[in-house]
């Protein structure tokens, strides 16, 4: 166990974990967009911003990337603190002004409306999809594409891969932005992304008559798991 | 030193608007690029202007439209906050700014220097904060006047520490960047731009690169080496294999003589361009120096031939068993309608120990690896001593004990921390059991009959640095001692054979190297060009393949033009080498987190066989590793005179 002070606050933490992690497990809220408790963190919307003195010079770090340290003294809400995350909210409401989430960060934070504008895109890159799709599911079926050198595109973008996805809708259930919806009409599900609209067949209860999983799905955690194929011909609702 | 109108390089401001000073200290810049007088800098170190009629303005714009398009996207503030700061930018430089927008670009700046994932935007904002800072009044004056700015003409140059250190100056942020987001294919198009042999150098390379990764100075280098591996074994696990464009035929028909890594490279990249190139090798199969010097254990043979064959497959044809100068004549060549030749001979005859030997017991390394490489039986006794500190010395040793030698001893003249080989190899070869004997050099070898019974060597000290920069042993007076062998390796360097070219109008430098001039590998006689270790003497793969790389360019235009001018950024360059070799870095706190390394086969069976001893990373462990990568690429903006 390692003691760091937040807000003035001693806390406990194990090694290994964030200040966020430290900070949740103290009751200290920090806001966050971009971690899930479930995924790996990256860092990408930059909200969680802290302010840490590790040799005693200020420096700004994101909570749910920078590791606890003995003696290590965070400040959630300082004046250089609170400036950078208003900033970074600023830039995700200019972004996606229509996301509730990103709305009711501003709104914490007594943001109106961002003193500039940008072109407005559904999808913030927070990349929470890509590792629901890697880490929990297997499926790989989403990838960040990077701006950058010698790689021919304007902007920064996710993308599904048909072949791979399985239509599970975590990518869905994870945006904060609601960039990637899902809806079931009969047999068929549509998910869609900025870029795409992707179908999916579902299977229907051989009990109830009732669509309920993508085939492509089933199928695949039948082959993950070597389940039997049968297993699926009845939905949950009508399992034992 | 150059006179200079402002600067706030390096942190430094020296502003001769006010009349303080009129020049900057250590800071030597271009004065001209391409005959266009240079008017100012400005870059991650900040800005220079030379010329005072310059519009920094512009020129700050003109800066962050590049910077935006490196800026990747992985942090909402670098990346959406870059594009607003240009959106800006753009609106002022056009004659639409207004007042407020002063503000609001500093705000961005400093929110941008503070809070970003990596180094990038934070440290390319700086300039323009600059600007802010020193021209504010610039500024005012536009936005009032709603003028839009006179555009200028600028020159862009892209590049990072470990980029710059790299011969071939490979792009390490970008492919590490698409192995953290598990774009293996895309990540291996990216490398074979400047590298024909992804695995071979992800497996064999002195990594130059990591010697310069600004991460060294947080906690380790990034393990650029073995990440670029990975893509390399992606594509040979996923059993497919590189596409290449259909190219237009040029008609003119290019030798290479050697199919090294110096040749092969220069082959591929003209077969690229569409001409026709034919390899002659003396040897049963290509590879060069990796074929013959580098231990299998090291870099299987298996891949070596591999990407001998993807080059192979763009119609080169490579003649095996033929040394031209014996079995055919420079002349002759010329005769089948060569219209340029490419030299790539290596560096294969191992330089002499200067002591006396009498009898049997000594063999050269660079003899002694290529006959364990090419399957040539050896003598194998039970102790060996081998002489020298390169990677070709630790290769004998460690080949050594594979093949049954027990007592395996290298001598080396210097310490450890001046040993040219590869720490990671003088820490495996230790951890098998080679024992390294420092500051120490053989004076004379002892014998009985024919046989080699030991080596005296003598002690040494560590004086002033010589050329190399290292420092110079000097001997220790009356501290001779004896180390007892059965055999004796010297593996002190490698020379080329030039007798090729002996008698002709190709000059050879002092050293005993092929001289050419270093911007375009051309030698005296305009139609033979050079290059890899028969130029620079014994150096490394990645070396041999950058130098290939450029010839490949200059024989292009020798063949399309008849005469052969360095590129204009070549002027350039040497400048830009020196202050993007400056890893200094003033980029915001970064956590520790240990760099990760590949699997080792475990020790004991490392010494029973010739099996590759490093193990491929996982795909977790290069994703982990790639996200250490700090990103430290650099934009740097000159702007010239439109006029020559």
């Amino acid at each position: 166990m390692v003691k760091l002070t937040i807000d003035d606050k001693v806390v406990e933490a194990e090694e290994g974990w964030t200040i966020l992690d430290a900070a949740i497990q103290a009751g200290i809220h920090i806001p966050t967009l971009c971690s899930h408790e479930s995924l790996s963190r990256v860092g990408a919307c930059r909200v969680c911003v802290v302010e840490i003195k590790p040799n005693g010079e200020s420096n700004l770090t994101t909570a749910c990337t920078y590791p606890v340290e003995a003696g290590l003294e965070v400040k959630t809400n300082s004046e250089k603190v609170m400036e950078a995350r208003r900033l970074a909210v600023e830039l995700l409401l200019a972004q996606r002004p229509h996301s509730a989430k990103i709305q009711k960060l501003a709104q914490k934070l007594s943001i109106e409306e961002p003193s500039f504008t940008l072109k407005e895109r559904e999808c913030i890159l927070c990349e929470l999809c890509v590792r629901a799709c890697r880490e929990i599911v297997g499926a790989e079926a989403i990838t960040f594409i990077a701006q950058g050198k010698d790689r021919d595109i304007d902007e920064a973008t996710v993308v599904h891969s048909l072949e791979k996805c399985i239509g599970c809708d975590s990518c869905a259930y994870v945006c904060p932005t609601e960039a990637i919806t899902v809806e079931d009409i009969d047999d068929t599900r549509t998910i869609s992304t900025p870029g795409d609209k992707l179908e999916f067949k579902l299977k229907k209860c051989k009990v109830c008559g009732k669509y309920w999983a993508p085939e492509k799905q089933l199928e695949y955690i039948i082959e993950k798991w070597n389940l039997e194929p049968e297993i699926f011909d009845t939905c949950p609702d009508c399992r034992d | 030193m150059n006179k200079v109108v402002f600067s706030s390089w390096g942190g430094k401001v020296v502003d001769n608007r006010l009349g303080t000073a009129t020049s900057v200290e250590n800071l030597e810049l271009p004065l001209e690029y391409d005959g266009h007088r240079a008017r100012a800098f400005m870059s991650w170190q900040g800005l220079v202007v030379v010329d005072d009629k310059v519009n920094v303005i512009d020129m700050a714009h003109s800066y962050l439209k590049e910077v935006q398009k490196l800026s990747c996207g992985e942090c909402s503030v670098g990346y959406l906050g870059v594009r607003v700061m240009l959106d800006v930018l753009t609106k002022i430089s056009t004659g639409q700014g207004v007042e407020k927008d002063i503000d609001l670009l500093r705000r961005l700046g400093t929110g941008i220097k503070a809070n970003t994932k990596c180094d990038f935007c934070a440290l390319s904002v700086k300039p323009i904060l600059d600007t802010l800072n020193y021209y504010e009044g610039e500024y005012t004056k536009l936005i009032t006047s709603k003028k839009a700015v006179p555009e200028s003409v600028y020159i862009t140059r892209v590049t990072a520490p470990c980029m710059e250190m790299c011969p071939a100056h490979q792009d390490a942020p970008g492919y590490i960047e698409l192995i953290r987001n598990h774009r293996y294919e895309e990540a291996l198009e990216l490398i074979r731009e400047t590298n024909c042999f992804p695995g071979m150098v992800g497996r064999a390379c002195v990594a130059f690169c990591e010697t310069n990764c600004v991460r060294s100075d947080i906690d380790n280098p990034i393990a650029i080496r073995a990440l670029k591996r990975v893509p390399a074994d992606y594509e040979i696990a996923s059993g497919s294999e590189p596409e290449f464009e259909e190219r237009k035929a040029t008609g003119a028909k290019v030798a290479v003589i050697g199919a090294g890594s110096a040749g092969l490279a220069v082959s591929y990249r003209l077969a690229l361009m569409g001409y026709k190139v034919t390899i002659y090798d003396e040897r049963f199969s290509a590879g060069g120096m990796a074929l013959v010097g580098i231990p299998s254990f090291r870099l299987p043979k298996g891949i070596l031939e591999r990407e001998v064959d993807i080059i192979k497959k763009l119609g080169i044809e490579v003649k095996l068993n033929t040394r031209v100068g014996k079995d055919i004549t420079l002349e002759q060549l010329s005769g089948q309608g060569f219209k340029a030749i490419f030299m790539a001979t290596g560096a294969h005859m191992g330089r002499e120990l200067g002591i006396e030997v009498e009898g049997g017991g000594v063999i050269d390394g660079v003899e002694f690896l290529h006959d364990v490489n090419t399957g040539k039986k050896v003598t194998v006794k039970d102790r060996v001593i081998i002489v020298g500190g390169g990677n070709a010395a630790i290769d004998c040793a460690r080949t050594c004990l594979r093949l049954g030698f027990k007592d395996v001893t290298v001598v080396y003249r210097r310490s450890r921390v001046e040993m040219p080989a590869r720490t990671e190899e003088i820490e495996s070869a230790e951890e098998e059991g080679v024992k390294i004997t420092f500051l120490a050099a053989p004076v004379r070898a002892l014998t009985k009959g024919d046989k080699v019974t030991g080596v005296e060597c003598i002690r040494m000290e560590l004086g002033e640095p010589d050329a190399s920069g290292r420092r110079r042993p000097v001997p220790v007076e009356g501290s001779e001692f004896i180390i007892e062998t059965d055999m004796i390796i010297p593996a002190i360097g490698e020379k080329p054979d030039l007798s090729l070219i002996e008698g002709r109008p190709i000059n050879i430098t002092k050293q005993g190297t092929v001289a050419v001039d270093l911007s375009s590998y051309q030698t005296s006689q305009p139609e033979v060009f050079a290059g890899g270790d028969c130029v620079a003497g014994p150096a490394t793969l990645i070396e041999a393949i950058a130098a290939g790389n450029r010839a490949a360019r200059s024989i292009d235009q020798y063949l399309q033009s008849g005469k052969v001018t360095p590129p204009s950024e070549y002027m350039v360059e040497s400048w830009l080498h020196d202050i993007a070799l400056n890893r200094q870095r003033d980029g915001n706190i970064v956590a520790n987190q240990p760099r990760q390394s590949p699997e080792q086969l475990p020790i004991p069976d490392r010494v029973l066989n010739f099996d590759e001893v490093e193990q491929p990373f996982t795909y977790e462990a290069a994703a982990k590793e790639a996200e250490r990568c700090l990103r430290c690429y650099r934009v740097m903006l000159m702007a010239i005179a439109s006029e020559k």
